[in-house]
């Protein structure tokens, strides 16, 4: 196997300004991370305008973006243990073991052995990350339109069938997405298509007013909605460090948790919630035979933190091998690489390999400062969950509207944001989330482009989309994630009515 | 009263209902804007028309197994907590609308202070907040990152 590219990677991350940003990365990962509800694709969003304003070469803004990704899987969960709020959606089971430990007086335990399974989870991850990415990305060489059409099919379905209680809002929520992506010139015919005559939206919607309307604006109002429910910090951490015993003890649910972590992170779509409770409740199966799990069993804890930070690195796969991304902010990632005009998929390792190398590798070192940082500093760490939202809040919005001023020159592109933003809130009230418009939107111009590039070969016959082998094999795996899920919960339905 | 009422199986049944309207005449629309799009020529078989075409088919589809499928949603706040979440965008509204004529900081000023207000700072510890938004932003992203941002028209930046 090819590591070459690893080792390139290496001589990127260890660079001077990559160390720093990789360290301001996981510093600023983790305090957003442990802010109850704001999460990676937050902290990314209002980051990802001022590292394109301010140059920082496509290498180095990855770096920065994957530091911030990594750090707010550890931080977290700081608000998890503390707090018994996640401070993001792959922490709400960790909040499971690691509340109740927290209010018997073993909070620092809790955290110590917490960063320390997340640290096995994203080593383990970016092994796997660093050993799959060249298969994959060898595998995908092969594809032409016609397949990467039906990918990305496979991709919505995936997310569909997986992400979210309700398969069809999160399907709504990609097709609003991809109507979005086609505002805009359209390069091929010179059309305009839905610009209402509006000089600004010639070049579409532009990727950084989208993600901070849903992500930052939608945010404010719900936090301002959620503001003083009944939240009380416990303060009383104990003793910071893990005992031996506890870590031996969990040592198999950590590993075990950090497989099924990254496996469900390479599925495109599918994000470190769902890999959390996967991992989670295969613990409890496998090992819960005293019924202490939901009473502050640390493998209970370990579980999903080592989970979602494999997750983490997983999702990483799909997303530099086949340019389809693994979560909702490895979409917002995947658009990142799109501002500096790289396309993602299985040239850009050969292509870009100081762009992968250096994303990969950074994830090796980055997982080092961060258990540096959140062993000794996790006092401070938590001090974060004391600042009031009214200072915190309007923090945001300045990094909101300064993020897309600058990235624009535009006072209509901040407008536009907060139009976004109002929509994204309305949507979230009636229950859709918002990764799947992200991963519409990113996938959506890609998409219509190898449709149509499929159909140019073929001369408008539609069998194309059917005609070689991975196209067959991707349908028949997308009808499978569609339909299975779906036949196994009725036949759990079934089973649960009927009289024993 | 709470400012956040449980929702009934039926408000929920409502909402959703009501989204799944909106969803429904905005593929309505999408499809008949894409079907009205204007073009002389085209490289590829499909033309610029037949994505959107096919995405409204998509999106009307979806709406109307929403309609008949809305389970969970969110309660919409009431009263005042709604007049407050209302009052952030119109906050930003005004601080975007003087970026420009008014400056950077005269503008952070007016959205850091008002937004601190709406959740509930008391009026003197949102004001000293809001003057140190300013100062801070203006220090970080003028010297540090060195972004630009408009000093003010009216004061001739």
């Amino acid at each position: 196997m090819n590591l070459d590219y690893l080792w390139q990677g290496f001589a990127v991350a260890l660079t001077g300004q990559n160390l720093l940003v990789g360290f301001v990365g996981c510093f600023i990962g983790t305090l957003v991370g442990a802010l109850p509800a704001i999460g990676p694709i937050n902290g990314i969003a209002l980051l990802l305008p001022i590292a394109y304003t301010m140059g920082l070469p496509a290498e180095s803004t990855m770096i920065l973006l994957a530091a911030i990704y990594c750090g707010a899987e550890y931080g977290g969960r700081i608000s998890s243990i503390l707090l018994n709020v996640p401070g993001d959606a792959g922490a709400v089971m960790t909040a499971m073991d690691g509340y109740p430990m927290a209010k018997q007086g073993r909070a620092g335990e809790a955290l110590a052995l917490s960063g320390l399974s997340s640290f096995v989870g994203g080593m383990l991850g970016s092994l796997g990350l660093a050993l799959f990415a060249p298969l994959l990305s060898r595998l995908a060489v092969g594809f032409g339109p016609a397949e990467y059409f039906v990918l990305m099919i496979f991709a919505f379905a995936t997310l569909g069938s997986m992400v979210g209680s309700q398969p069809v809002k999160t399907l709504i929520g990609c097709a609003l997405g991809l109507m979005l992506a086609t505002i805009g010139l359209d390069a091929t015919s010179g059309a305009y298509r839905f610009t209402f005559d509006q000089p600004e939206l010639s070049d579409g919607i532009e990727f950084v007013v989208l993600v901070i309307g849903l992500f930052s604006i939608s945010e404010a109002l719900i936090i301002l909605e959620n503001q003083g429910r009944g939240m009380t910090v416990i303060r009383e951490l104990g003793r910071m460090t893990a005992r031996m015993s506890d870590i031996v003890r969990c040592t198999g649910a950590t590993i075990r948790s950090s497989v099924i972590g990254f496996v469900v992170g390479v599925l495109p779509g599918t994000g470190a919630s769902v890999s959390s409770a996967i991992s989670y409740t295969t613990e409890k199966r496998l090992s819960d035979t005293e019924g202490t799990f939901g009473k502050g069993d640390v493998r209970g804890l370990a579980a999903p933190e080592a989970a979602n930070n494999a997750t983490a690195c997983g999702a990483f796969v799909p997303m530099l091998t086949l340019g389809v991304p693994g979560s909702g902010t490895t979409a917002v990632m995947l658009g990142a690489l799109m501002l500096y005009n790289i396309q993602p998929g299985p040239m850009l390792l050969t292509e870009h390999p100081e762009i992968v190398g250096g994303l990969v590798a950074s994830l090796f070192v980055g997982n080092v400062i961060l258990l540096a940082l959140n062993l000794p500093l996790v006092q401070i760490f938590a001090r974060v969950l004391t600042v009031p939202n009214w200072l915190l809040v309007p923090g945001i919005l300045v990094l909101s509207v300064v993020g897309v001023y600058s990235s624009h020159s535009s006072v209509f592109a901040v407008f536009l944001m907060m139009g976004i933003g109002m929509a994204g809130w309305l949507l979230r009230k009636a229950g859709f989330d918002m990764a799947p418009i992200i991963l519409g939107f990113v996938l959506g111009r890609v998409m219509e482009v190898n449709l149509r590039n499929a159909l140019a070969i073929s001369g408008g016959e539609i069998s194309i989309l059917f005609s070689s082998t991975i196209c067959i094999v991707l349908w028949i795996m997308a009808a499978a994630v569609t339909i299975l899920p779906a036949y196994l919960s009725r036949r759990a339905r079934v089973r649960t009515l009927q009289p024993t | 009263m709470s400012d956040h009422a449980e929702l009934s199986a039926r408000a929920v049944r409502m909402i959703g209902r009501g989204a799944a309207i909106c969803l429904l005449v905005l593929a309505i629309a999408y499809g008949i804007g894409g079907g009205e799009i204007e073009y002389s020529f085209s490289s590829d078989p499909l033309g610029p028309k037949v994505f959107p075409v096919a995405l409204a088919v998509v999106l009307g589809l979806l709406s109307v197994w929403y309609f008949f499928s809305c389970g969970s949603a969110e309660g919409f706040p009431a009263g005042r907590l709604l007049l407050r979440v209302l009052g952030i965008p119109l906050v930003m509204i005004v601080a975007v609308a003087m970026f420009e004529p008014a400056g950077f900081m005269a503008s952070i000023f007016v959205l850091t202070f008002g937004t601190a207000l709406l959740f509930g700072a008391p009026w003197l510890k949102a004001l000293a907040g809001a003057i140190g938004h300013a100062v801070l932003w203006w220090f970080v992203f003028s010297y540090l990152l060195e972004v630009y941002l408009p000093a003010g028209s009216v004061f001739g930046g």
